[in-house]
């Protein structure tokens, strides 16, 4: 029997970013892109906000780009057969804009994920400068249909969920999640990442990459610590902490039909169960 | 919920982590401002000791340039307390004497002021030249003021609490202490009773009117863990001494915001237009 690919390397480029700064921004990713071909990445992912920087504040909407920009085009020509996610500020039709990640496929935009929870609290203030996203759609990765989730989508475990029960067996998790350390081995915010993360794969029986940037804005940190979690919640690659670096790991989507056939969870998710009223 | 004894514990840090951290925080910001190092001012105390220390090991020693900035009643024991830093890491350091500068202004302007304007204006000459001394060689004003002075607005504005960068000003006190004890910092600085040094014998703790360990705690119960000032007495902290923290607290809020803008515009800067810098 013909066997169909079912294998890909997934590369997430931990990477820091210039705020404000797009023009400048592009080069890096075009730096990441080529050395990411170089290394036979299929599917290579930015973290969230990537082309901009993430806390703009009133620098949002002078950073904004359409889905179809120049600028998008540009990165998606120079990845080739390579799938790009990347996170930038999304301007609509309307002039209202989004914190987006878009996947660059065949020389074009292939899929644009508009992230569907803001965080307006503590450091963050999504709400005062973004539009929130409406839609949940599968994205169509590299050996299947898989999901992209940004930051906080992930904090709101029903979003994955419903990816998985659609059919997604890949959750692609672009961030800009600040650091936090406290008497722990790991820093506190990396130990939150990888819970969630690990519980995602493990209730949602698939694969989860998380692409976090590293750097500083404002004298908050981004660790980086980006990571892959097999099917079931093994972390099998970690990229290391504070510093730029591209974390590559070969991914085998069938792992996730022969956990399923073991641990049959969504197949058994029902949804006609009533209450609490 | 968090009872007495557990709170030392809570604010325990990992410190190679913290100190990780703190150095990439200061190798970062000299690069963004494409800046040849720090300057800072060595007291001899724990903070300043600390932030030099964290200095070289982002930068090296020989980018780290320190100021020791005695007056003349400033006690002996700080000067030889910050050589001893200063030789212990291999920094250059220079000693400038303010005593020429403040008594100038005092003598033929204010013979009658007070210890604490003098104090006052002992702090912003040493900003003063700081800055003059990181203009001429084009590096950053290191601050070194912690949480636990900044929350209870123990500083002088626009003199200690002046800076271009502030490694310390998220760590309590006693974080302070952990952090320094684990870079090594020599004991003599480390253990000694802390002081701003502005008048002879003077301490902070004399002067605040309650031990740091005490202070940080209740900051951290109300500051960090939103605990009401009545919760953080129940829970064994004396009254008065939760009182006076809480008065400090909102009494010197003003120091921790620059730049009081009446806003006639839509687009009143910091309040409309909130731009951010890298």
């Amino acid at each position: 029997m013909a066997e169909t690919s079912t294998t890909l390397t997934v590369g997430l480029a931990q990477i820091d970013c210039r705020l404000g700064d797009v023009a400048g921004n592009v080069e890096r990713h075009l730096a990441w892109i080529e050395t990411a071909r170089g290394q036979g990445v299929d599917l290579l992912v930015f973290p969230e906000l990537s082309l901009t920087g993430y806390r703009l504040l009133h620098l949002t909407s002078r950073v904004s780009l359409r889905a179809d920009s120049p600028e998008l085009a540009r990165l998606a020509a120079a990845a080739g057969p390579m799938s790009v996610v990347l996170g930038f500020v999304e301007e609509d039709d309307r002039g209202l804009l989004y914190n987006s990640a878009v996947l660059l496929q065949g020389g074009g935009p292939a899929h644009v994920h508009r992230k569907l929870y803001l965080p307006t609290y503590g450091l963050f203030q999504e709400e005062r400068f973004f539009g929130a996203g409406k839609r949940l759609d599968l994205a169509p990765l590299p050996g299947g249909r898989g999901g992209v989730l940004i930051c906080e989508d992930m904090w709101h475990p029903e979003l994955a969920r419903r990816l998985a029960v659609a059919g997604a067996r890949l959750l692609v998790v672009i961030s800009a999640g600040p650091g936090r350390i406290g008497a722990g081995a790991l820093a506190d915010s990396q130990e939150v990442w990888e819970t969630l993360t690990r519980s995602s794969a493990l209730l949602n029986t698939c694969w989860v990459v998380y692409c976090n940037r590293v750097g500083w804005e404002e004298g908050s940190f981004y660790p980086g610590g980006s990571h892959v979690v097999r099917p079931g919640g093994e972390i099998v690659e970690r990229a290391p902490f504070l510093e730029e670096h591209l974390l590559t790991a070969e991914i085998d989507l069938r792992d996730v039909d022969r956990l399923r056939w073991r641990l049959p969870l969504l197949d058994d998710e029902r949804h006609d169960i009533e209450g609490p009223a | 919920m968090i009872r007495r004894d557990q709170v030392a514990q809570r604010l325990e840090l990992n410190a190679p982590l913290a100190a990780t951290v703190l150095t990439s925080f200061i190798k970062d910001a000299v690069l963004t401002a494409q800046s040849s190092g720090v300057v800072l001012g060595l007291s001899g105390g724990v903070d300043s000791a600390l932030a030099a220390t964290l200095a070289v090991h982002a930068l090296g020693p020989e980018r780290v340039h320190a100021f020791l900035m005695p007056y003349r009643t400033s006690s002996p024991e700080s000067e030889n307390d910050a050589r001893a830093v200063a030789g212990h890491l291999g920094i250059p350091h220079r000693k400038i004497d303010i005593s020429p500068m403040v008594d100038a202004y005092f003598t033929a302007e204010e013979p009658d002021a007070d210890p604490g304007r003098r104090g006052n204006k002992m702090a912003r000459e040493r900003m003063t030249i700081l800055f003059d001394q990181a203009k001429k060689l084009g590096a950053l004003v290191l601050g070194t003021s912690n949480k636990t002075e900044i929350l209870l607005g123990y500083s002088t504005i626009f003199g200690d609490n002046a800076s271009s960068l502030n490694p310390l000003g998220d760590l309590y006190k006693r974080q302070v202490w952990q952090l320094s004890r684990h870079l090594g910092i020599p004991a003599q600085v480390v253990d000694k009773k802390p002081s701003a040094d502005l008048w002879p014998g003077q301490t902070d703790e004399g002067e605040l009117g309650f031990d740091y360990g005490t202070a940080d705690e209740v900051l951290y119960l109300m500051f960090d863990l939103g605990l009401r000032p009545a919760e953080v007495v129940a829970r064994g902290y004396e009254e008065r001494v939760v009182e006076r923290i809480v008065w400090l607290e909102q009494q010197f809020r003003f120091k921790r915001r620059l730049m009081l803008i009446a806003r006639l515009s839509g687009s009143a800067i910091n309040l409309d237009q909130e731009i951010p810098r890298d």
